[in-house]
Parts: C-alpha cells; sequence; structure tokens
C-alpha cells in the first residue's frame, strides 16, 4: 500500500516537472517573431544568392543538421545558428551598397535580439544543449571554414531563407503571447 | 678670425628674417595655416538638444535647428543598432529619409527595425561646410515607445455589434472586449489584426445594453497598450413587439367582422346572378276567386276590345 502510494507520488511528480519543463520551453519559444526579418530578407535575397559562386556546396547542410533536430533541441539549435551568424558571417560580410547594408543591418539586429532572448532562457535552464545540437552545430561552423571567409559569408548569407524557414516552422503555434 | 665670420652670418641672418617678418606676403602665408591645420571646414556648430520622441511605434528625432541668417542648413542623420555597436562600431548608416534632411526632425521609423538599443547622430552641412557629429545622448530602443488607448468607433447595424478600428499599422494587433452590461455578467474577449475594416462582434439581444474596450498589443515590443474607456450600446426591442401584437390584435379583430360580412354580400351577389328571384308583376298577379276572375274578364275584354280599336284607327290611318 505505501508502495503504492510512494510510486503514485513519483509518477505524479514526473508529470508535473515534466508539464513545468514543456511549458518552460513554449515560454522560451514565444520571442521568436520572424516574420518582419523573412519580409526584409526577401528584398534582397536574389542580390546576395546571385554572388554566391559556389552553388555546388552548402553550409547550413539541412539533411545533415537541421533536418536531425528533435523539438526538444530546438531551442539550442536556434541559439547557436543565431550566434553563428552574429558572431561570424555578419561580421565576414562587407557590404558597400547602402540599401544593402540597411537590410542586413536589420537582419542582424533582429537576431542579436533574439540570441539574447534565447540566452536568458538558459541561463534560467530553459533552453538545454544536448550532443544532438552541439554536433550538428559543430558541422556548420567545419561547412563554414572549409570556404574562404568572403565566399563562405556571402554563402551562409544567401542561405538565410533556409534558416528562417526552419526557424519558423519549428516555432509555430508558439506565436501568439 | 674665424669668430669675425660668425658674427657676420649672425648678421646675414637677423637681416634676413627680419625681412621676411615685415613682408605682407609672409603675413598673407601666416594667416592660412590654422586652416591647414583643420581637417575640413567645421566652421558650423553641430546641433544641439538630439532627443527622440516615440507614440505608437512611430519614432521622431529632433534637435535643435543651426541658424545661419539667410541660409539653408541641410542635415544628415546616421544611425547604428547594438549590432554595429558592439562587432563594427565605425559603421554607420544613413538614415533613409533624412540624408539629407531641411528640417530640425527626422521621422526614423524605418530605420529603427529591431528591438535594440540604437545611436544616432547628426551634423549640420552648409555648402562645403560641415559642423562636427552631435550624438544622442542616450541610445534609443523601441521597446520605450509609448503606446495610447487606440480609437474605436461602436456602432450598431440592425441587431449586430459591430466596431471599426484605427489603422496602426501591421506591428499592431488588438484585443477587443466586450460584455453585457448586467451583474455577473462574462467577458468576451476578440483578438482583431485587421485594420480599418469594420469586425461584427455579437448579435445583440433586444432591450440588452452591451459595452465594448478595446487595448493594443505590439509583438515586437511584448508590450500592451492601457484599456480604451468603454463605450456601451443598447438596442431598442420591448416596444416594437407590442406595437406589432397591439397591430395584430386589431387586424384579427377587424377580420372577424368583416370575414362574415363580405361572405353573406358574396353569397347574395351569387345567388342573384346564377339563380334570380322572378317576381311576378302586380297586374299577372291574380288575387281574386276564379269566378270572379270570369266576371271580371268579360268587362275587361270589352274595354280592352275599345282599347284596341282606338288604337287601330290611328294606325290604319297612318298605313
Amino acid at each position: 500500500m505505501k508502495a503504492q502510494r510512494v510510486s503514485l507520488w513519483l509518477v505524479a511528480a514526473m508529470v508535473f516537472l515534466w508539464s513545468v519543463r514543456a511549458r518552460g520551453l513554449r515560454r522560451c519559444l514565444i520571442s521568436m517573431d520572424i516574420h518582419p526579418v523573412e519580409e526584409t530578407f526577401q528584398e534582397i535575397k536574389k542580390t546576395i544568392q546571385a554572388k554566391d559562386t559556389f552553388q555546388n556546396v552548402t553550409i547550413l547542410s539541412t539533411s545533415e543538421t537541421l533536418h536531425s533536430i528533435k523539438p526538444s533541441d530546438v531551442c539550442c539549435m536556434t541559439k547557436n545558428l543565431l550566434a553563428f551568424y552574429v558572431d561570424r558571417v555578419f561580421k565576414d560580410h562587407q557590404e558597400l551598397d547602402p540599401q544593402i547594408l540597411r537590410k542586413i543591418s536589420s537582419i542582424a539586429n533582429s537576431f542579436l535580439y533574439m540570441h539574447k532572448a534565447l540566452q536568458r532562457c538558459q541561463a534560467q535552464r530553459q533552453c538545454h544543449c544536448r550532443e544532438a545540437a552541439t554536433n550538428a552545430t559543430r558541422i556548420i561552423h567545419d561547412n563554414y571554414d572549409q570556404l574562404e571567409v568572403r565566399s563562405a559569408a556571402i554563402k551562409s548569407l544567401g542561405e538565410l531563407d533556409v534558416l528562417l524557414a526552419w526557424i519558423d516552422k519549428n516555432h509555430q503555434g508558439t506565436l501568439a503571447a | 678670425m674665424f669668430q669675425v665670420e660668425l658674427s657676420r652670418q649672425t648678421q646675414t641672418l637677423s637681416v634676413v628674417l627680419e625681412e621676411i617678418l615685415t613682408s605682407p606676403i609672409m603675413w598673407f602665408f601666416y594667416a592660412l595655416i590654422p586652416c591647414l591645420l583643420i581637417d575640413g571646414v567645421a566652421v558650423l556648430p553641430a546641433p544641439q538638444n538630439l532627443s527622440v520622441q516615440s507614440t505608437n511605434m512611430k519614432h521622431l528625432l529632433t534637435w535643435s535647428p543651426v541658424i545661419v541668417p539667410g541660409e539653408i542648413i541641410y542635415y544628415f542623420v546616421e544611425y547604428q543598432g547594438e549590432y554595429e555597436s558592439l562587432y563594427m562600431s565605425h559603421i554607420w548608416i544613413p538614415s533613409s529619409w533624412c540624408s539629407p534632411t531641411e528640417g530640425p526632425a527626422c521621422d526614423i521609423t524605418d530605420d529603427i527595425t529591431a528591438t535594440v538599443p540604437y545611436n544616432l547622430h547628426v551634423r549640420a552641412t552648409l555648402g562645403s561646410q560641415t559642423s562636427a557629429w552631435s550624438t544622442l545622448q542616450h541610445p534609443f530602443n523601441r521597446n520605450s515607445t509609448i503606446l495610447t488607448p487606440p480609437v474605436m468607433e461602436v456602432t450598431k447595424d440592425g441587431f449586430h455589434l459591430v466596431i471599426k478600428l484605427e489603422d496602426l499599422g501591421p506591428q499592431f494587433e488588438f484585443l477587443v472586449a466586450y460584455w453585457r452590461r448586467e451583474p455577473d455578467a462574462k467577458e468576451h474577449v476578440k483578438v482583431v489584426r485587421s485594420r480599418g475594416i469594420p469586425v461584427h462582434l455579437e448579435t445583440m439581444e433586444p432591450g440588452a445594453a452591451y459595452c465594448v474596450k478595446v487595448r493594443t498589443f505590439v509583438k515586437a515590443i511584448g508590450r500592451h497598450s492601457p484599456f480604451s474607456q468603454a463605450e456601451c450600446v443598447k438596442v431598442q426591442g420591448e416596444t416594437l413587439p407590442l406595437a406589432l401584437a397591439l397591430f395584430a390584435f386589431f387586424g384579427f379583430t377587424l377580420m372577424l367582422v368583416v370575414m362574415p360580412l363580405s361572405v353573406w354580400k358574396m353569397g347574395r351577389l351569387l345567388r342573384y346572378s346564377c339563380c334570380p328571384v322572378v317576381v311576378l308583376p302586380d297586374t299577372l298577379k291574380i288575387t281574386n276567386s276564379p269566378q270572379k276572375l270570369i266576371s271580371c274578364r268579360k268587362e275587361e275584354v270589352e274595354a280592352c276590345a275599345t282599347a284596341v280599336l282606338s288604337s287601330e284607327e290611328p294606325f290604319r290611318s297612318w298605313i
């Protein structure tokens, strides 16, 4: 009888903890308002992608990386990808056209805002990084390092539509405040 | 010997120096030296008192104008998001609408596109003269915008409760709360994303009052505005059914009286038209006994015969 009661309490506690964690994930993902960024990128997409001279390679490697990410790793993977763009891609790209510079600045600052929000989630233990997300991130960084830095930067910029679509798909249903 | 040579050289040097110092041409060149030392002629004063006023996600940068009598001053505005200030601090981006601009104000709404702190600076130009850059004291973040209660128009379309909201742009959505004005009434909330189009809230029950209030939500900064003042409307429903009932009653009563009358009249008409009653004229009526009739008939025949003869004469004469 006692054993039954204890096991019931354990199950109830586990369910409660899981629901809190799931709610926490959902709360963490709420700040991803990606549509303005998608609209901004659409305006410069053709120009950016036309400058990519290495059409046969990909840096994001969606089949190896993004498509293999489970829902529980989405928060960490999103945070890592945003950091990749903010810390490396935008910095390595030298843009001279003021119109394009304006749009890239808008995207970069939006990514910075989202990255900071996810860092706060991580500090509150709502965005846990496991091996799968860490490995996928490493593949992307390795792909980037294999190309000359300017070419790698322009290629990564051109692949923003893939990244934004992945973020949109994985954060759908959680955008309502 | 050596001392004489030295004194002679010193004398020559002092004469040359004296000539240089007194020559007007040389003084002209001296005056130009300060101008050569300064990089670009910064004669214009820099604009002062930069500030940003932001209401409902519309941001306006203003400054004190630089006054040069008789001249038009042009201003250049540049911005730098937090990303640029952290990773490439030398990069400043010209404002979309204000590079250059004439007025001492600039709508920077299209430049501030992320919810991060932005640095802003302005400088004045007049021809080839430019002022130094004047920088906004505290970086501006759009999450400090003042959100005001939205303007709404509540109308009745028959029994339908309809609301029309002002257009604040694509970043705004409206949270409309409405309830029946009675104790313990439940409050309904509707999220409206369409702008400028009338929205149907509820079909009202006659005689009940309904109240509506609304506030905005901006997803980009995660903030709500205060609620607007509640507006209430009521549908006049009580007198209408009463009037209808009275009308129906009188109509029914009228029908009860008129219908039998008209049925009876129709019946009479029909009887007359298809089966009329034939009435004998008085002259053919037999009112006396047959014997009397025979005796009467004799007298009548005689009278009748004389009457016939008298009428035949003019006829014969006419023929």
